[in-house]
């Protein structure tokens, strides 16, 4: 912590020590390292460092499996069961098998036709071949009735979470007291890892399908509230006083004026909350959603990739559709309507039904619901005969390459294992510390104070080396992302070529649900963890670069231009103009980076990368919540520090404005 | 930009009942405070209220944005409110409906009170009897500039089809027949405040207000509106509550000025007072740039009749303006005299006038 040079000439110190002094970040440190000084000693003293130790622990898992099985032995009897939960749980079930039969009653051509001509409605004639297409292929790759599940499960996940969220950003928007309470926890819920959700949800449902929409709905309705809460918020004030000028009244206003105001915060609320809702679908197959992910799932435990390729296509092309389809009824908003009038009118949305109508009759008359079997293509086997191909030829003894297999064993006895056991032999108040000193420099002492208390309930709940385990694989994921993706960032900022191309691959990975990156890294690199760390990388990535290239892009052009006419190098603006001023949105990539790779790794678990995840997996395996819960709430607290431990103050003070 | 100043609209421009009509006031506003921050009702009248802005928002964290100001606005007149930028002159015409609840004061539209008002006499107030233009227009982008004018309407639940017959008429009236189907986002800004200006129009109100409502427009189309504007005025005979920072707007659409400082109207009378005899420094320097010719009339620079003056000649209406009176001076070669209503009240030679073109009878003024 010395700030003054030992060479220096004796006067020279006091002087540097005070200009150090004035930099907050340097005062900072050194009071955290005087705490330090004085608190190690005692805790050292009292508890010894190494792990966590054992006497700072509680042990959950007796209460956990009282409560556990107090709700097992009361749910057919207790009221709180048979007249709230179970009345919700009978209302989901119903409602998504309703969705479901009103969907085989469709049948596949009335289902094609109908998603091809909202699309084609809402977004025109290219995402209307988009969606036609893909529902063609679901069909092809035997996936039609899986799909309709998912299908069934998110239509009702996704209305309710847009009642559920609007209604609250509706509170949110109107009341400014409410807005306060929301936001924290909205923004909290945002960071959190999908596989957070599932155990609570599961310790009152049970594994079911009520179980899974209720995940779902959790996970997805946050940002519906969110967007409209600073929608409503967001209206142009002067609208909203010529409104109230002209003798509006609450009611009138809210619907003439502030609704319509934020309908592009509300339809990319939806956007969003459908691809969340998606993403959530596909993994609560682990608790008991039917349909696309519980394929992928039966089939990663397997390791059966081609089984796993063929159920994952249909996800990212509904997810493509979706996206795009929603998307593009967003961005039209407020634009000059475009195509042919009759296709704007309201009248066209009778048209799309009686059309729907007409091709469901002709579909139900030439006698097929299903998609016909003799329709479809099974690409499993040549898939997995290609994967068979590649274990033989490209896991190892590849000249002067390596396998993939070796690199993914390198990269685990090299990068892994030397990252988690430095973790784990740490002393947990060096750990604390460092938590402590990184929050406190990006952020506030609150920030500081979160992250400290969230790292201290992993200890406390006793999963100490688990949660090591798992950071060690996030930190190296992160930093393999943050390297690749600023590199790729500044270089596609730097070339238009490589934006556009790079444009489309960005936009289609973006969509993509978390779990079906799962996927090809097991085809490369088998099951471990280094397969769950390149699937992290991977998922991350494409944020990364898209927040690092705009960053960078959207530096002040007349700054910029100063620096060209100085003479600068192409090098030198960027070191001395671009980079610096791209620093939030580095730090902003950094953010998003770290939250996206928490939730890939801790899915991960599904192919052996074991640590937190790993008990929520055998929790929700073996209906065993002593195991699962914890490490649910572990995860929780790691993805709450590593949040607050990035966050730039500079984005909370943004978004409050 | 002083060389636009425009002469004040002549008298036959002005409707019945102008500012030297009998009309009782539309408009009645008696100690009018509003204070912005903590607890403000402790400002007016109190030990508080006269302390200098700084001073005060140190102490009790307040601003006073409007400060025991009284006006009356008179049936048929356009009332103009101006001064810089923060002399409360937007607060004070937000008061008038209560878009801003004013602190203490009393306001009253045709002698009824305004700020006992409950919520449905105030919003059948802004439904039928005040309506706003604002300086950046408030349109609602996702409607076409038709529902935009029906919007009032609307609000006030008149029918469909007969809101959008009374639009397409105002749409006409303010000359932007044909855009009805665009949105606002597809017009200029001129146009934008046309809409704007229709829609205040649509609710056919008794008091138009309009808040800074070109300041946002090129001067060029700024003109045209004020035009617009004095137009309308000399039709329909509205009355007007009109704020502006800009003094050529002031003195060009104005039957009466108050100037505004602070919070507080420093002076208040018609654009001849204003110019010809300025209250304070403050005024005098805000109207030093005014070609006092084309404000001041032959009323205020005339001589009285000398017994040498001609009896016959050209003669001149005493509201004639001084750079008209030198027209018709030079033209004539001599004294003209100045009649009204027949009787002959004084003369008017080239001394008077330039005396008045060189601010000569500016401290004879300021000594009156």
């Amino acid at each position: 912590m010395s700030v003054a040079t030992p060479t220096a000439p004796e006067a020279a110190p006091a002087p540097a020590l005070r200009t150090a002094l004035r930099h907050p970040a340097v005062r900072k440190l050194l009071l955290l390292a005087v705490l330090a000084a004085i608190l190690v000693p005692i805790v050292n003293a009292k508890w010894a460092s190494g792990s966590w130790p054992h006497a700072l622990t509680v042990d959950a898992s007796g209460p956990l499996g009282k409560a556990s099985d107090w709700i097992i032995d009361n749910r057919d009897s207790h009221w709180l069961f048979l007249y709230f939960f179970g009345h919700i749980s009978n209302a989901i079930v119903i409602s998504v098998r309703a969705v479901y039969l009103v969907l085989l009653a469709l049948g596949w051509a009335g289902v094609t036709a109908a998603a091809t001509l909202v699309a084609w409605r809402v977004a025109g004639v290219r995402i209307a071949v988009t969606a036609l297409v893909s529902f063609a292929v679901t069909g092809l790759l035997d996936m039609w009735v899986p799909g309709m599940q998912t299908l069934a499960l998110m239509v009702v996940a996704v209305l309710a979470s847009v009642v559920i969220g609007g209604l609250l950003g509706l509170a949110g928007g109107l009341s400014d007291r409410t807005f306060r309470m929301l936001r924290p926890v909205l923004d909290t819920m945002q960071v959190l890892p999908a596989f957070a959700y599932l155990l609570p949800v599961v310790m009152v449902f049970g594994i079911g399908v009520p179980s899974a929409v209720i995940a779902t709905v959790i996970y997805a309705a946050p940002p519906m509230a969110r967007l409209t809460a600073l929608g409503l918020r967001g209206a142009d004030k002067g609208v909203l006083e010529a409104v109230e000028s002209l003798g509006a009244t609450g009611r009138q206003r809210l619907l003439s004026a502030r609704l319509p105001l934020a309908r592009k915060e509300l339809l990319l609320g939806l956007n969003q909350t459908i691809m969340m809702a998606l993403s959530m679908a596909v993994i609560a197959s682990m608790i008991g959603a039917a349909g696309l992910g519980d394929r992928v799932y039966q089939a990663l435990s397997a390791v059966d990739v081609g089984a796993a390729l063929a159920a994952g296509i249909p996800i990212v092309l509904l997810a493509i559709v979706m996206d795009r389809t929603t998307g593009a009824a967003g961005e039209r908003m407020g634009a000059e309507p475009s195509g042919p009038k009759w296709l704007r009118s309201k009248a066209a949305w009778a048209g799309v039904a009686v059309v729907t109508a007409a091709v469901a009759v002709a579909g139900r008359l030439a006698g097929s619901q299903v998609w016909p079997a003799s329709w479809t293509v099974a690409i499993a086997a040549p898939v997995n005969d290609a994967k068979n191909w590649m274990v033989d030829h490209l896991y190892s003894g590849v000249p002067v390459v390596g396998g993939t297999n070796d690199w993914a064993g390198h990269f685990t006895t090299w990068v892994l294992d030397p990252i988690r056991d430095g973790l784990q032999d740490a002393p947990w108040w060096g750990v604390l510390l460092v938590v402590a000193a990184l929050a406190w420099l990006i952020g506030t002492w609150a920030t500081a104070l979160t992250s400290v208390l969230a790292m201290a309930a992993i200890g406390v709940l006793g999963l100490w080396q688990p949660s090591m385990d798992t950071l060690s694989q996030v930190l190296a994921a992160l930093v393999v992302t943050l390297v690749v993706g600023f590199a790729v960032g500044i270089a596609a900022a730097r070339s238009r070529r490589l934006e556009a191309v790079l444009r489309p691959v960005l936009d289609v990975f973006q969509t993509m649900p978390q779990f079906v990156y799962l996927i090809p890294v097991v085809a490369l690199f088998s099951v471990g963890r280094a397969p769950g760390v390149a699937a992290a990388v991977i998922y991350a990535l494409p944020a990364v670069i898209r927040i690092t290239t705009q960053g960078i892009k959207q530096v002040d052009p007349s700054a910029m231009e100063s620096a060209r006419s100085l003479g600068a190098t192409s090098g030198q603006q960027l070191r001395q103009v671009q980079l610096p001023l791209a620093r939030p949105a580095l730090l902003l990539a950094a953010n998003q980076g770290v939250v996206l790779v928490l939730a890939v790794v801790t899915i991960a678990a599904l192919v052996g990368s074991g640590a937190l995840g790993y008990d929520v997996v055998t929790g929700l395996a073996k209906g065993d919540l002593a195991t699962g819960l914890p490490a649910g709430v572990a995860i929780v607290c790691l993805g709450l520090m590593l949040d607050r431990v990035t966050q730039p103050t500079a984005r909370r003070a943004r978004k409050g404005a | 930009m002083t060389s636009t100043v425009p002469a004040p609209r002549a008298a036959a421009d002005r409707p019945k009942g102008g500012p030297e009509g009998d009309g009782a006031p539309v408009f009645s506003v008696r100690n009018l405070w509003k204070v912005f921050g903590p607890k403000p009702e402790r400002v007016p009248g109190g030990p508080l209220a006269e302390l200098p802005a700084d001073e005060l928002r140190r102490e009790a964290g307040c601003t006073v944005a409007v400060r025991d100001v009284s006006f009356d606005v008179r049936q048929g007149e356009v009332f103009v409110v101006m001064g810089l930028s923060g002399s409360g002159k937007s607060t004070l015409v937000r008061c008038l409906t209560r878009l801003i609840e004013p602190t203490s004061g009393e306001i009253a539209i045709d002698g009824e009170d305004v700020c006992g008002m409950d919520r449905g006499r105030l919003r059948d107030l802004r439904r039928h009897r005040a309506a706003m233009v604002f300086q950046h227009f408030g349109l609602l982008p996702h409607r076409t500039v038709l529902d935009n004018v029906a919007y009032g309407l609307e609000i006030q639940g008149v029918g469909k089809a007969e809101r959008r017959a009374k639009a397409h008429e105002i749409v006409a009236k303010v000359g932007l027949a044909g855009l009805e189907s665009r949105r606002p986002g597809q017009l200029s800004g001129g146009q934008q405040q046309r809409v704007g200006l229709a829609r205040a129009l649509a609710s056919d109100p008794e008091v138009l207000l309009f808040d800074e409502p070109f300041s946002a427009l090129d001067p060029l189309i700024r003109r045209d509106m004020q035009e617009e504007v004095v137009r309308l005025h000399r039709d329909e005979g509205r009355t007007m509550v009109f704020i502006t920072h800009d003094l050529s707007e002031a003195l060009r659409v104005g039957d009466r000025i108050a100037l505004m400082r602070d919070g507080r109207v420093v002076q208040c009378g018609t654009p001849e007072e204003i110019v010809g005899s300025p209250a304070d420094d403050y005024v005098r320097d805000f109207v030093r740039d005014v070609p006092r010719e084309q404000v001041l009339t032959v009323r205020r620079a005339m001589r009285p009749v000398a017994k040498t003056d001609a009896k016959d000649g050209a003669t001149l209406a005493p509201d004639t303006t001084v750079s008209d009176a030198i027209e018709a001076v030079a033209r004539s070669g001599g004294p003209v005299r100045v009649v009204d209503e027949g009787r002959c009240v004084g003369v008017i030679d080239y001394e008077c006038l330039l005396g008045v073109v060189a601010g000569l009878d500016r401290g004879e003024v300021a000594a009156a």
